[in-house]
């Protein structure tokens, strides 16, 4: 199997020259297990229902995990897939928290319709077209699941 | 073998209902338009649809015949971006690309997505066939299956997670545990306490497995799609000379091994349908290729992949329906959206829920032609949809994400959580831990416990249990070579380049 071309589903990556993204990696995965570890012996049981108990899985799981992070600090790779400016990442996460705040008071429609406007910009689209992507996603998306398939969605002040 | 005829013949029944048929086509379309749409893989497509068919309460059985239909169609869509454009939406079609694409450039674009639509179908029909009289011999022999086997059963599923991986193992197990993990957030069912829920009602009941599903593929996706945008170019090679019989026969033997190769593979847990398609098209390059016309438009090449794409995402279906265990992400979702309908399956599936078990296989024969018939004629309609304009498909996909989550939880907490995935999702994809292992690990991380714990009670909290019958320690040793074994090459040659 040694001929076999390697099945990547993105074109080829530019590899930053540094462990220090799998580091870092390694460094949070270690912190979550020690934090999941402790968690899990921390939990108190009224009584002794089932021989199993809740600790002993968290507590065995969180040890795999750490035993994984100390391997991966140990001999940490090269990846990190180098990308254009993260800004465009960014911003698109920003109003997609913004999106999560929105929704209830603004309404499906028009929270959606900002969202949307943010995404096409973020993908290139002009002022025009992103408009027009806003324009028509937002109340497709309404018609589709709230009007036809009656699967409730939110509604602003104006009733939309 | 006529018990199978007989349930098969049920399944048909279950099938043909109006509605069944219905969202099979359905199904089958968008599998094919998200398939061939830049991006989007067969996972997303699922993780997209689900929140839909829970919100619309379709029926189990339907619910299951759309989602499945849309895996399986997506296998058919796959290829088109792969041969026209030279670039593969999904790893298995990597390999299309190497004959795909120069068929295309030499004017045969046309034969290529006609012989890769064949394949498709060839490998994924005889699939069916394998399916529907392996699965109940399959299930009979886990029927007596001990809770402290099912314990071992799915350690090894998990462990070959990490032994097949083509990065790095460490990567591999970090994201299993993380999956074990989350699937253990809210309150233990054994015990009634709440677990790592900190001290938040929304956690209470369990991270909702379509949140996970969409935040993990859905929005990680179209972040990373933010870096490398996908520009589509011309779609004219799809023309040229019409696929010939001659042409067909020629690849008749190619079709037949991929198949077996690709349903095989498949079948194993762990291995996914690129290996399967790796393994066929260098199997067949070996065989045929002396004269080197493999990598520069030979129409076996590409045939090769796409049928053992296809076998091997039904392949992967065996053990998920048979024994409860997902082979690959896909059927894991699969999994956790018959999990969300309180049923298992495994080994009881095909005496207690026929109509679901036998309802799926028979829709998978459906399904299979109606793909064929909708991509022969229409693959210049979906070849179209290259076309669309990122700005137009992307802002979409995000709405329907969202709305989504939203109609299945009517919680805007829930679309927090699911940007939060989102940006984990992300941030793995560019350190290279795969995501897979996280869904197997959240599906199977409460199966897990739940048998371990009624192994132990069994017992009486002895646990040697685990290691009592034959099939266990077979299991377990198997679990243990398949840990071991990324480790082997590290210690031969000391520590590793780079994952």
């Amino acid at each position: 199997m040694t001929d076999l071309p390697a099945a990547e589903p993105h074109p080829p990556r530019a590899l930053a020259h540094s462990t220090a993204p799998d580091r870092s990696l390694g460094v949070a995965l270690l912190l979550v297990a020690t934090g999941a570890l402790w968690h899990a012996l921390s939990l108190q049981v009224p009584f002794a229902a089932d021989p199993l108990g809740p600790k002993a899985f968290p507590g065995v799981v969180a040890m795999v995990l750490g035993l994984a992070a100390l391997a991966l600090l140990l001999r940490p790779g090269l990846g990190w897939e180098a990308g254009g400016p993260p800004w465009k990442g960014l911003a698109c996460i920003a109003a997609m928290v913004a999106y999560a705040f929105l929704l209830i008071p603004l309404g499906f429609i028009l929270a959606t319709a900002l969202l949307c406007l943010v995404i096409a910009r973020a993908f290139a689209g002009n002022w025009a077209q992103s408009l027009l992507a806003a324009a028509v996603t937002a109340p497709a998306l309404f018609l589709l699941m709230d009007t036809l398939l009656d699967l409730p969605l939110p509604r602003g002040p104006l009733g939309f | 073998m006529l018990d199978a005829f007989s349930q098969l013949a049920g399944g048909f029944a279950v099938a043909l209902t109006p509605l069944n048929l219905l969202l099979a086509l359905c199904g089958s379309f968008a599998g094919t338009a998200i398939g061939a749409l830049p991006g989007l893989g067969p996972l997303n497509a699922i993780a997209l649809l689900l929140p839909l068919v829970f919100a619309l309460k379709l029926p189990p059985e339907s619910a299951l015949i759309l989602l499945a239909a849309v895996y399986y169609g997506s296998g058919y869509g796959g290829r088109i971006a792969a041969i026209l454009l030279n670039m593969p939406g999904e790893p298995a079609a990597v390999l299309t690309t190497l004959d795909g694409h120069p068929m295309a450039k030499a004017g045969r674009g046309s034969a290529a997505l006609a012989i890769s639509g064949i394949g498709s179908f060839v490998g994924a029909t005889l699939s069916v066939v394998l399916m529907t009289f392996l699965s109940v011999p399959l299930s009979r022999a886990a029927v007596g299956f001990s809770p402290a086997d099912y314990v071992a059963l799915i350690a090894f599923a998990l462990s070959l997670l990490g032994a097949v991986a083509a990065g790095n193992a460490a990567k591999t197990w970090a994201a299993a545990s993380l999956g074990l993990l989350l699937s253990m957030i809210g309150i233990d069912g054994g015990t009634g306490i709440e677990r790592f829920t900190f001290g938040s009602l929304e956690l209470l009941g369990g991270i909702d497995f379509t949140v996970l599903a969409i935040g993990l593929f859905a929005i990680s996706e179209i972040l990373l799609l933010l870096e490398s945008p996908v520009t589509a170019a011309a779609s004219h090679l799809g023309r040229g000379a019409r696929l010939r019989l001659s042409e067909i026969r020629r690849c008749g033997p190619t079709m037949l091994r991929s198949t077996g190769i690709g349903f095989v593979i498949g079948v194993l847990p762990g291995a996914g349908a690129s290996i399967a398609a790796a393994l066929s098209y260098s199997t067949e390059k070996r065989m045929q290729g002396r004269d080197g016309t493999f990598g520069r438009g030979d129409i076996r090449g590409v045939a090769a992949p796409e049928t053992a794409d296809n076998a091997a995402q039904i392949g992967n279906m065996v053990p998920m329906l048979a024994l409860g265990i997902p082979g690959s992400g896909t059927t894991a979702v699969l999994l956790g959206a018959l999990l969300m309908y309180n049923i298992t399956p495994g080994p009881l599936l095909f005496e207690q829920r026929p109509e679901v078990a036998w309802g799926l296989i028979a829709s998978m024969y459906i399904g299979n032609v109606m793909l064929l018939v909708l991509n022969l004629p229409l693959v210049g309609l979906f070849a179209r949809l290259l076309m669309v304009p990122a700005w137009a498909l992307y802002p979409l996909v995000i709405g329907i994400s969202f709305a989504g989550v939203y109609v299945v939880s009517n919680s805007a907490a829930d679309l927090l959580l699911a940007v939060g995935f989102g940006v984990v999702g992300w941030l793995f994809r560019k350190l290279d831990v795969p995501l897979v292992p996280i869904i197997l690990g959240f599906v199977l991380g409460r199966l897990l416990e739940d048998n371990l714990r009624r192994a132990l009670s069994l017992s009486d909290g002895d646990p040697m249990v685990l290691l009592a019958s034959p099939v266990s320690i077979g299991l377990w040793v198997m679990t243990v070579l398949a840990v071991l074994w990324p480790l082997l090459p590290g210690l031969r040659r000391g520590p590793a380049p780079s994952a």
